[in-house]
């Protein structure tokens, strides 16, 4: 099994770098309680790819605009500075998020349906982690340490901001150029993983490894550690087991993810009792 | 001495809705002002243009450049499901001084569990905020705005939804820090009973009137009458002065509602 798995391991190392980028940033998304905007978020991105690969196919000529990433990473940060700015309107901010994860999967599915190829690309939606390369992997890590060293430099700032934003801005902080700032490497993480990950897997990143952080630690650093520990476990064994037994590869880590999930929420129940 | 702040017939809104006209008032070092007036009255307005957080619609608001506030925001504006320790909360009042992408440093932590020390519950420095009692809670918010080294204290509605004892207790402690430490203190209430043995003076804010004076200016039935628009009484009891609406026949209440 695990010379299988080694076959393999360019496209385990560039799942490991997905899962550290958004296992991070899913402490932000799980305490903000904007779980649903990560996942609309992640569904404008696919239905990015959708159109760059369907703009494709009508031979128009867009340039770069026609790489599936770039598309999607054009989309994406269009849609994380709307999210950032906040609801103003009658719609409550909960709809919006609704309507936008809606209508972007909707949009994605109708592109490639009438892609070129579009069957054969159906897989860009879903995910691929086999088929990510050395080349993809050193692409997701130059997105991914930039991001996390903005995070490790201004944690104290995003920390601020998310916990308490009114008092944060008596202190002088603009809150909405933090805000910005977290949404455009949420963006950005999303973007760079979507193609190789697809919709599924990110979210699950982003949610299930914060959630089990949440449930493991009583202070923020345990946090970030249980999850990233439980991400990079999650990626590792759920990998590992599909390779061999034949699964999908994002549905299998997901899994894996639910059961870590599982295990925290059992283990502070019993740590509770004693 | 300079007024801190100062109002000169601020008109206060946002954007084309006007909350409050006309505001005039002053507020020196060393005040103790309660800011009183029922939910939507436009306390929270008056407060953030006080903070800065929000300018002007008409007139002026001028504040002292050395101005430095603590603010205390209502319990529930802070959001407990996140996993912090009381002395991570009340560190972050130091958090502008220590500057961009920098770690608090040794001396940082000292100063925060002297403000601990200050409120009372430096032996709950490790425990995690939403453990705590909501009198503890406060506290840890009153430390905060405490460890910023601030001139002015705000706080915002600092009793609400506290039982007898805490409020009580709370109400204490910022009359304290006011009479040892000198700072100057702006309360916000809605529960003009509450907070009217403990300030100096009061702001009365109701259904867009403003009126400020020192307790005994403002606490008198026909000034209470005019604002509320009710008769109410004015009683004292062993020194503590207490509000009452008069009794009035049942549909001629409803009438108001």
């Amino acid at each position: 099994m695990f010379s299988t798995v080694l076959l393999f391991r360019e496209a385990l190392y560039g799942a490991l770098v997905i899962a550290v980028a958004c296992s991070v940033l899913g402490v932000y998304v799980v305490l903000r309680r904007i779980v649903f905007v990560g996942a609309a978020v992640a569904q404008i991105s696919s239905a990015g790819i959708a159109l760059a690969l369907w703009l494709a196919g009508t031979g128009l000529a867009l340039g770069p605009l026609l790489r599936p990433t770039v598309m999607s990473l054009v989309l994406t940060l269009a849609a994380v500075v709307i999210f950032a700015g906040g609801a103003r309107g009658r719609i409550p901010p909960d709809a919006t998020i609704g309507v936008t994860y809606a209508v972007a999967a909707a949009v994605g599915i109708l592109l490639i349906a009438k892609a070129a190829s579009g069957e054969a690309h159906d897989i860009f939606l879903q995910g691929n982690i086999l088929g990510i390369t050395r080349g993809d992997t050193l692409v997701l890590i130059g997105v991914a340490v930039p991001v996390l060293v903005l995070h490790v430099l201004f944690y104290k700032e995003l920390l601020f901001v998310s916990f308490d934003r009114e008092t944060a801005r008596t202190l002088g902080y603009d809150v909405r150029r933090w805000d910005l700032l977290l949404y455009l490497t949420l963006g950005v993480v999303i973007a760079s993983a979507m193609q190789f990950a697809g919709v599924m897997l990110v979210f699950n990143f982003l949610v299930l490894p914060a959630v089990t952080g949440l449930l493991l630690s009583q202070h923020m650093r345990g946090m970030f550690f249980w999850s990233v520990a439980s991400a990079v476990t999650a990626a590792v064994v759920g990998f590992s087991l599909s390779v061999p037994f034949d699964l999908p590869s994002g549905p299998a880590i997901s899994a894996v993810s639910g059961v870590l999930v599982l295990l925290a929420w059992l283990g502070r129940r019993l740590a509770a009792r004693a | 001495m300079a007024p801190l702040v100062t109002f000169d017939r601020a008109t206060l809104g946002y954007g084309r809705r006007v909350v409050l006209t006309d505001i005039s008032f002053e507020m020196p070092e060393g005040d103790f002002l309660g800011l009183v007036g029922p939910n939507g009255s436009g306390k929270t307005t008056i407060v953030r243009a006080i903070l800065g957080t929000l300018q002007p619609l008409a007139g002026t608001v001028t504040r002292d450049p050395t101005l430095r506030f603590g603010y205390v925001p209502q319990r529930d504006q802070v959001d407990y499901s996140f996993p912090l320790k009381v002395l991570d909360v009340v560190m972050m009042g130091r958090y502008d001084r220590i500057g961009l992408g920098r770690r608090p440093t040794a001396e940082d932590r000292a100063l925060a569990r002297e403000a601990l020390e200050h409120v009372g519950i430096a032996h709950l420095a490790d425990h995690r905020l939403a453990d705590l009692s909501g009198g503890q809670k406060q506290r840890t918010l009153i430390a905060r705005a405490l460890v910023g080294e601030p001139n002015v204290l705000v706080l915002d509605e600092p009793t609400n939804g506290m039982d007898l004892v805490a409020t009580t207790q709370i109400l204490g402690l910022v009359r304290e820090l006011h009479d040892r430490d000198g700072l100057t203190v702006l309360m916000v209430s809605h529960a003009l009973n509450e907070v009217v043995n403990y300030v100096d003076r009061i702001a009365l804010v109701v259904e867009g009137g403003f009126r400020i004076g020192t307790t005994d200016e403002i606490m008198t039935e026909e000034t209470l009458t005019q604002m509320y628009g009710i008769p109410v009484e004015v009683d004292s009891f062993d020194g503590h002065r207490i509000v009452v609406a008069r009794r009035r026949h049942t549909t001629e209440a409803a009438d108001r509602v």
